[in-house]
């Protein structure tokens, strides 16, 4: 007999209230169904009990305001019954200043959040988007009007839109120009060197110079122990001011822009500070005066060193008596029979007059004026301190001349110096950290020194030298606008009081 | 092959309609979501922005609109859509809620709360198209490899009622060997029937094939007549069922049984065939009969877990995450 199974029979076998029965299956998805809300529910309702409100939080905050993670109410101040959405700039303008960014030519109010975008995890909240700076600099004629800024008015990035560097850029059909008064050979000094303090051959480092700020205490190679000592009357602050540039290019030199001064002190060690005679010349340049003495004259201005003349050689002549009457030898006729000596005696007066004189034609003309702009003009009243013993008349009367000169000369009878002028920080409106650079060799980027025998030559990489590695993508270092521009002007920072206070923050956000 | 590809594939013409309008959102919120990446100072939309919220807002809408089809199954009467537009609701809005939600943070998994949900979105939809695959392609495999089909639920209930079918059957020629008879309560069954049928052949005449073989007439055996065989011809069998296919019945799901096994099963019977008097193979034809109904019930069984299987993890972390998706709503409106 063969089983059969017709549709009765198979009916047959099915509970008609099948689905009424708990099948486990059922029962565990709705268990789950259950479990799985009641999970979360308790989660949350953990965290609310906690007070611990880091759970609703967007993301973690930049690592400035890692401390207030968990105080939500600090950035998100309560308005009228609800809180702020996005964080209120007077929330952060409690704690800290924000100083505007070139305010008057600014159309538009920039809430805070709006460039510095929180909880984005550990961020450095100033590193923000080349967008929030191109929404004004992508078409800054839109922003402050036709003429209303002097700066390139198409800028997107780096990489577009940036325009070379401003002390490089050619003005008015003038080339760029360095507006330093110091006349170096950089060419030259990058050679090697046949009569160096240590011996012949001695090769020069750019680093024998050029050092950051921070570190101009240390051992210099080349420097002059007897210089190094010595306090200058000039300072090099007072000694490198800025003075109006020939092409009126913005320039800044040794006193930094107020107005690009950082948010934070440096480490001193972001620009080179501008070379010193002590530590980077005086090794190889000295400054010797007479052969009766060894030591040169100071580095100071001319009347210090005028004075520091007068006062060496009237020392000298005080123990040294026997000078101030001198000999010279004989001088042959044309019958080829001697001549008698001839002699002479000099006032100690007219005797230091006369050395002093001497030396200062030296120095002006020769030692000073090898590196330093001059003003000449002085310089043709002590041409003439020369004896000749050929026109006594004459010698009495240069004598006379120059005793009255080293006793009663006025001071603007020196010669003038014209201010070094070195600029420290190249790019005015940008920061840069040689610190950050150290990696590198300096001829990498400044090429141009190498082959620059003129002062006026600018050394400065340009803009596509940064370009190389300063672009997006990894691989590459940062290329946004905030690395090397600040858009607040912390030179108008205001001081704030303090708002919170520890350890109590971590208690209760106050 | 070409029919093969038909089969598999997922959207058909009746999915057109959703399948061109989900496109077509998706598409829109695409450019809206790149011309706020293009706009936006910050370079990426963010989910407090008037764009970020709208990607946020239509996202959990969507959402909550494929948590809906569980209660729109709970209540089929109601007049609110075809079941089947809910369900093409469900798969294709539920599926398009996640590049929505993505956008809406762009695609920044956030904070605590936030990055939970993003993993639950993504855990939901993912075992959402994970099922809709499954449920796309294992019916047709189940009609085609299970012709003895049952319900799901009854499965366990239909496999006793083989095991009594196959303890009768062997009874019918074995003679009694003692199996317990179930007496369960009776329950309303389908066909009309408060409890199962005796089986007609149960109450067939017995012959003996002793007597068969004495030249009994088989005239006056009924066609449905049942040889009961003597004690040691019945042995293999008695043996067999006992030791091997009645513990299959009984607990199918067991492994390295040969009945369980498609291939080697049939060898089974055809060396019990030898070892049995003809007499008692039309017999041995139901018992391997049974054992093949339970073996699809068993494939059944299997196939069902893996079409139902992932509801255990879609539906838990559907519920959670509209739960906490409500939570991160009102906290983020709130600061």
């Amino acid at each position: 007999m063969a089983r059969t199974r017709t549709t009765k029979t198979v009916a047959q076998r099915i509970d008609l209230n099948y689905f009424k029965r708990p099948t486990p299956f059922k029962r565990a998805k709705l268990w789950l169904a259950i479990l799985a809300p009641a999970i979360a529910l308790v989660w949350i309702g953990w965290h609310v009990l906690g007070r611990d409100n880091r759970v609703y939080s967007s993301g973690r905050l930049s690592e400035a305001h890692a401390v207030l993670e968990k105080e939500c109410a600090a950035c998100h101040v309560q308005q009228a019954g609800g809180y702020s959405a996005s964080a209120a700039d007077s929330a952060c303008l409690a704690c800290h200043d924000g100083p505007a960014h070139h305010a008057t030519n600014i159309n538009t109010k920039v809430a805070c959040a709006q460039c510095h975008v929180e909880h984005r995890g550990r961020i450095n909240l100033a590193a923000v988007s080349d967008r929030t700076c191109a929404q004004c600099h992508a078409n800054l004629e839109a922003t402050t009007g036709p003429g209303g800024s002097v700066y390139a008015k198409h800028i997107v990035s780096f990489q577009d839109g940036h325009p070379e560097f401003a002390e490089l850029r050619s003005l008015q059909g003038h080339q760029a120009h360095d507006a330093g008064s110091i006349k170096l050979n950089h060419a030259l000094h990058m050679q090697p060197i046949r009569r160096g303090p240590n011996g012949p051959n001695m090769q020069l480092e750019c680093s024998d110079c050029h050092r950051p700020g921070a570190t101009e205490n240390q051992i210099w190679e080349y420097s002059d122990p007897h210089y190094s000592a010595a306090r200058s009357t000039d300072s090099p602050h007072s000694l490198l001011v800025a003075v109006p540039m020939f092409m009126g290019v913005a320039s800044t030199v040794w006193s930094s822009r107020v107005s690009l001064r950082p948010r934070r002190p440096g480490s001193g060690r972001e620009l080179m500070a501008p070379p010193i005679f002590a530590n980077a010349c005086a090794g190889c340049h000295l400054l010797t005066f007479d052969k009766r003495f060894d030591q040169g004259v100071p580095h100071d201005n001319p009347k210090v060193v005028h004075a520091y003349l007068v006062k060496k050689f009237s020392g000298y002549i005080a123990t040294h008596g026997a000078e101030l009457h001198e000999v010279e030898e004989p001088r042959r006729n044309l019958t080829g029979r001697a001549n008698g000596p001839v002699s002479r005696s000099l006032s100690p007066a007219q005797w230091v007059a006369e050395r002093v004189a001497v030396s200062e034609e030296l120095l002006w003309h020769k030692t000073c004026s090898q590196c330093h702009a001059i003003s000449i003009t002085p310089l043709q009243d002590v041409r003439i301190a020369r004896w000749d013993a050929a026109n006594p008349n004459a010698e009495s009367r240069i004598v006379s001349s120059i005793s009255t000169a080293v006793s009663e000369r006025p001071a603007d009878s020196l010669p003038g110096i014209l201010t070094a002028n070195i600029a420290e920080k190249w790019l005015p409106n940008a920061r840069f950290d040689h610190d950050a650079h150290l990696g590198f060799s300096c001829i990498g980027c400044h090429q141009n020194a190498l082959t620059s025998t003129e002062t006026s030559d600018i050394l400065i990489p340009g803009i596509a030298t940064c370009q190389k590695c300063h672009a997006p993508g990894p691989e590459r270092a940062e290329s946004r606008c905030f690395e090397c521009h600040t858009y607040h002007d912390w030179a108008k920072r205001k001081e704030i009081k303090p708002t919170f206070t520890l350890p109590a923050l971590y208690s209760t956000g106050k | 092959m070409l029919g093969t590809a038909r089969d598999l594939m997922l959207i058909d013409r009746t999915q057109r309609g959703w399948g061109l309008g989900s496109l077509g959102i998706f598409a829109a919120a695409l450019v809206m979501y790149f011309l706020e990446a293009w706009i936006a100072p910050q370079g990426q939309p963010r989910g407090g922005s008037a764009i970020g919220l709208i990607f946020g807002v239509v996202g959990f809408g969507f959402m909550i609109f494929a948590a809906a089809l569980g209660a729109r199954k709970r209540v089929p009467t109601w007049r609110i859509g075809r079941a089947k537009a809910w369900m093409r609701g469900h798969l294709w809005l539920g599926l398009l809620s996640l590049p929505l939600v993505l956008f809406h943070g762009g695609f920044h998994f956030g904070g605590t709360l936030t990055r939970v949900l993003m993993w639950l979105l993504i855990a939901t939809v993912a075992s959402g198209v994970y099922g809709a695959l499954l449920q796309n392609s294992i019916p047709k495999k189940m009609t085609a490899d299970i012709p003895l089909e049952t319900i799901y639920d009854e499965i366990s209930h239909v496999r006793k009622l083989l095991r009594e079918e196959a303890d009768r059957t062997v009874e019918s020629i074995c003679g009694d060997v003692g199996f317990a008879k179930d007496v369960s309560g009776e329950i309303q069954r389908a066909g009309g029937f408060t409890a199962l049928r005796p089986i007609a052949a149960s109450a067939a005449p017995l012959r003996t094939s002793a007597a068969v073989s004495a030249g009994a007439s088989a005239a006056v055996a009924p066609a449905a007549e049942i040889i009961l065989l003597s004690e040691a011809e019945s042995a293999p069998l008695c043996k067999f069922y006992i030791e091997e296919m009645r513990p299959f019945l009984e607990q199918s799901k067991s492994r390295g049984r040969r009945l369980a096994d498609e291939a080697r099963a049939p060898s089974v019977f055809v060396s019990l065939r030898t070892l049995l008097p003809a007499a008692a193979h039309n017999t041995l034809a139901d018992l391997e009969d049974i054992c093949d109904e339970a073996r699809q019930l068993l494939r059944q069984e299997r196939l069902h877990r893996w079409l139902h299987g992932w509801l255990l993890l879609h539906i838990p972390l559907s519920l959670a995450l509209i739960l906490l998706g409500a939570v991160h709503a009102v906290m983020a409106l709130r600061y």
